[in-house]
């Protein structure tokens, strides 16, 4: 039996002595494994090891630039959930996109948003939708929104202070629940409530939003709101930009409603409405 | 008696005068004519300029009046060198004030600033001081179009019309005679040159013997100063009958 | 609120200047050195009274005047041994045009016109709500329900503690201070 499990069996570690840079790549490859313990790079300290090649704060030059900038926000209402993003990411002072997908479709009734480190929050999102196929599978129903949440802030906890970057929204409505909305960090900090905003353009969002949010807001009015709350990150945030990508959570399942160029949303709005005045244009 | 009071510029006389600063006014008197007169939509500023020599260039240019700023102009009589000082710290003082507050100085604080440096030389010693009078036509938003004159003792005042230079007391009385209140520019500049040429010791006028210029606004609101070429005068001298006729020329 | 917490100064007539420099900068550090951020306000606060005096109190700056005098004092100041850091919002009415105006400076001497504006965390918070409910024709009353909905996002989600505002109205009659 002992010979049959080593047989499926890696060791976390290998034993051998790390012997710095080649071992890096030497480990990288291999199937991944099944077992007990968490695969962890082969460095002293990989904390430090991930803060030095990725702080671009303290240095610059840093070989890995973690894209970070970003505004998400949803809010719960009486017609379910509002989720919306931005699309830009940036990699430092660049743009390296203008058409990122924000918002994580978990499965087809729940969406997971993206802030922080763009692949920590794909890879994540990705596995927890794994984790929620399999408790369908095993306990034959969907999982609550509760309980996904919770998946994703045990994992990310488990990895606490080592380099993990996300700030993310779970949200969905199940029946037991209702809408749910849950706010999940890498720090492991999970809140359930009923509005956030996430990401590098959160307080430009919040400020619209909160001025006029209110949980008996008619779908068309919250859908604008959320609309109005991202464009308004996008416009003071140089890390927010491109565009408006929107969802609303329903008991049956997610809606989407379009994914938007912010220019064409701003100039419609100056126009129509007289906001942006410290915009001055001679048209 | 003088004497012994004339040859310092800070010491008073018995009789509570300052010599200097008394030949300076003399110096000034025997200067070409200058003369300003405010208008209701401008001013015009008019001077003599004194053909000494034949043989002398006549340059084209002004060299009795003089731009200090984008709203400011001035007429000078006295002594061109001593002006060219007061006129470059006019201009850097004015240019100065602009740096600082982005807009453009009142017209009476240009005029108190070089009164001030003109006051200094009536009081330090060991210094003459300077033995220009000037007229000052200008533009503020708060106070609009002002004409200012100022003489060697750093004395200023706000006029509605005024001369300095030779002959200054008659200009001043005709000024008197035929100032208008509420004129407007183009009744000013006939004005203006109706003094000239009667104070003139010349007896025919030509654009080579005086000088003209005008502040004033353009129909788009916008201050303008502009210092008349020679065919603008002789345009002008035409139009009164004062120009020296062709024929006379031959 | 205590008055010694008004980070404001009456610069003339129509001329309100609100000043805020870093957490500190009033410790001991600087009052040693003698140029903390309210020097800087008095000495600005002393040459515009002055300029108004010297010309017999006809002619006070205009806003727009004091916010560039303002800018070169401060960007003179950057340039110099221990240069002052604050950071600043000059409203004013001016009374030649017929025009409120607002300025903002910051502590690297860059000024613009703006028809609102923030500091420092403020701007993380009001900024939005200011682009989205600020129209140019708003009045009085309407501006200050506007600051209103800044004040209480301000009360909701600053992180800090906070501890009230000053509220002051620059009209064309003056200067008024406004209950809060």
């Amino acid at each position: 039996m002992d010979t049959l499990i080593a047989q499926y069996t890696e060791p976390v570690y290998d034993d051998e002595i790390y012997d710095g840079e080649d071992a890096q790549l030497t480990r990288i490859s291999g199937p991944p494994t099944a077992n007990l313990k968490f695969a962890l790079p082969p460095i002293a300290q990989p904390s430090a090891f991930l803060r030095a090649v990725t702080d671009d704060h303290a240095n610059p030059d840093c070989p890995i630039k973690i894209a970070h900038g970003t505004t998400t926000l949803a809010f719960r209402f009486k017609g379910g959930i509002i989720v919306a993003t931005d699309s830009r990411a940036t990699s430092g002072n660049w743009i390296a996109s203008q058409t990122v997908k924000k918002v994580i479709e978990i499965n087809d009734k729940m969406l997971g948003t993206m802030a922080g480190g763009a692949a920590d929050c794909q890879f994540w999102l990705n596995y927890l939708g794994m984790e929620c196929r399999l408790h369908e599978l095993r306990h034959k129903r969907r999982i609550s929104v509760a309980a996904a949440s919770k998946v994703l802030s045990n994992i990310v906890y488990s990895y606490k202070g080592m380099g993990l970057s996300m700030g993310t929204m779970i949200t969905g409505v199940t029946p037991q629940e209702g809408p749910a909305l849950y706010y999940v960090d890498s720090d492991g900090t999970r809140h359930q409530g009923d509005l956030f905003c996430v990401g590098s353009g959160q307080t430009f969002a919040y400020g619209v939003l909160d001025a006029e949010y209110s949980y008996d807001l008619s779908t068309e009015d919250a859908l604008a709101l959320g609309t109005r709350s991202i464009l308004a990150a996008t416009h003071r945030d140089a890390y927010s930009g491109g565009y408006i990508n929107l969802y609303h959570v329903k008991e049956d399942g997610w809606v989407k409603h379009g994914f938007t160029d912010t220019d064409g949303i701003f100039w419609k709005r100056k126009l129509e409405t007289g906001e942006f005045s410290n915009v001055t244009v001679d048209l | 008696m003088s004497r012994r009071y004339d040859s310092r510029t800070t010491i008073f006389s018995p009789e509570g005068r300052l010599y200097q600063v008394e030949y300076a006014l003399e110096a000034i008197s025997h200067a070409g004519t200058a003369l300003g007169i405010l208008a209701k939509d401008g001013i015009v500023l008019a001077a003599e300029r004194k053909v000494t020599s034949k043989l002398l260039e006549q340059d084209s240019s002004a060299e009795k009046l003089y731009i200090l700023n984008d709203n400011m102009i001035c007429a000078v009589a006295g002594m061109t060198a001593d002006a060219n000082i007061l006129i470059n710290f006019a201009r850097q003082s004015a240019q100065g004030y602009l740096a600082t507050y982005n807009e453009d100085i009142p017209c009476e604080m240009l005029v108190k600033r070089l009164c001030d440096l003109k006051q200094g030389y009536t009081q330090h010693g060991g210094l003459r001081p300077f033995g220009v009078s000037f007229i000052y036509a200008g533009y503020d938003s708060q106070r609009e179009f002002q004409l200012y004159q100022s003489n060697p003792s750093g004395n200023y005042g706000g006029w509605k019309a005024t001369s300095v230079g030779a002959n200054n007391a008659s200009a001043q009385s005709l000024l008197k005679q035929d100032y208008k209140e509420n004129c407007d520019l183009t009744e000013a500049c006939s004005i203006a040159v109706k003094i000239l040429s009667k104070t003139m010791d010349s007896t025919t006028l030509s654009s080579e013997k005086i000088e003209f210029a005008t502040l004033g606004r353009t129909p788009a609101g916008k201050i303008y100063h502009h210092l008349w070429t020679a065919p603008e005068i002789t345009d002008l001298l035409r139009k009164h009958g004062l120009a020296k006729e062709k024929t006379e020329e031959k | 609120m205590k008055a010694e917490d008004d980070k404001t100064r009456i610069l003339n007539d129509h001329c309100l200047m609100a000043y805020s420099g870093e957490a500190g900068d009033t410790g001991m550090l600087t009052r040693s050195f003698g140029r903390g951020k309210v020097q800087f306000a008095e000495f600005i606060q002393a040459n515009v009274q002055l300029y108004g005096m010297r010309s017999n109190c006809t002619q006070a700056l205009s806003p727009s005047s004091v916010s560039s005098f303002v800018r070169t004092e401060l960007a003179k100041s950057l340039r110099s041994r221990k240069p002052y850091n604050l950071n600043l919002l000059i409203g004013g009415y001016d009374t030649v045009n017929d025009k409120p105006e607002l300025y903002w400076l910051d502590f690297l001497a860059a000024k613009d016109k703006l028809p609102y504006a923030a500091h420092g965390y403020a701007q993380y918070y009001c900024l939005s709500i200011l682009d989205k409910h600020h129209h140019p024709n708003i009045d009085l009353e309407q501006g200050l329900k506007i600051l209103r909905m800044c004040i209480e996002e301000l009360d909701r989600r600053m992180p800090m503690n906070f501890k009230g505002v000053n509220v002051k109205v620059i009209t064309k009659t003056g200067i008024q201070d406004l209950e809060y």
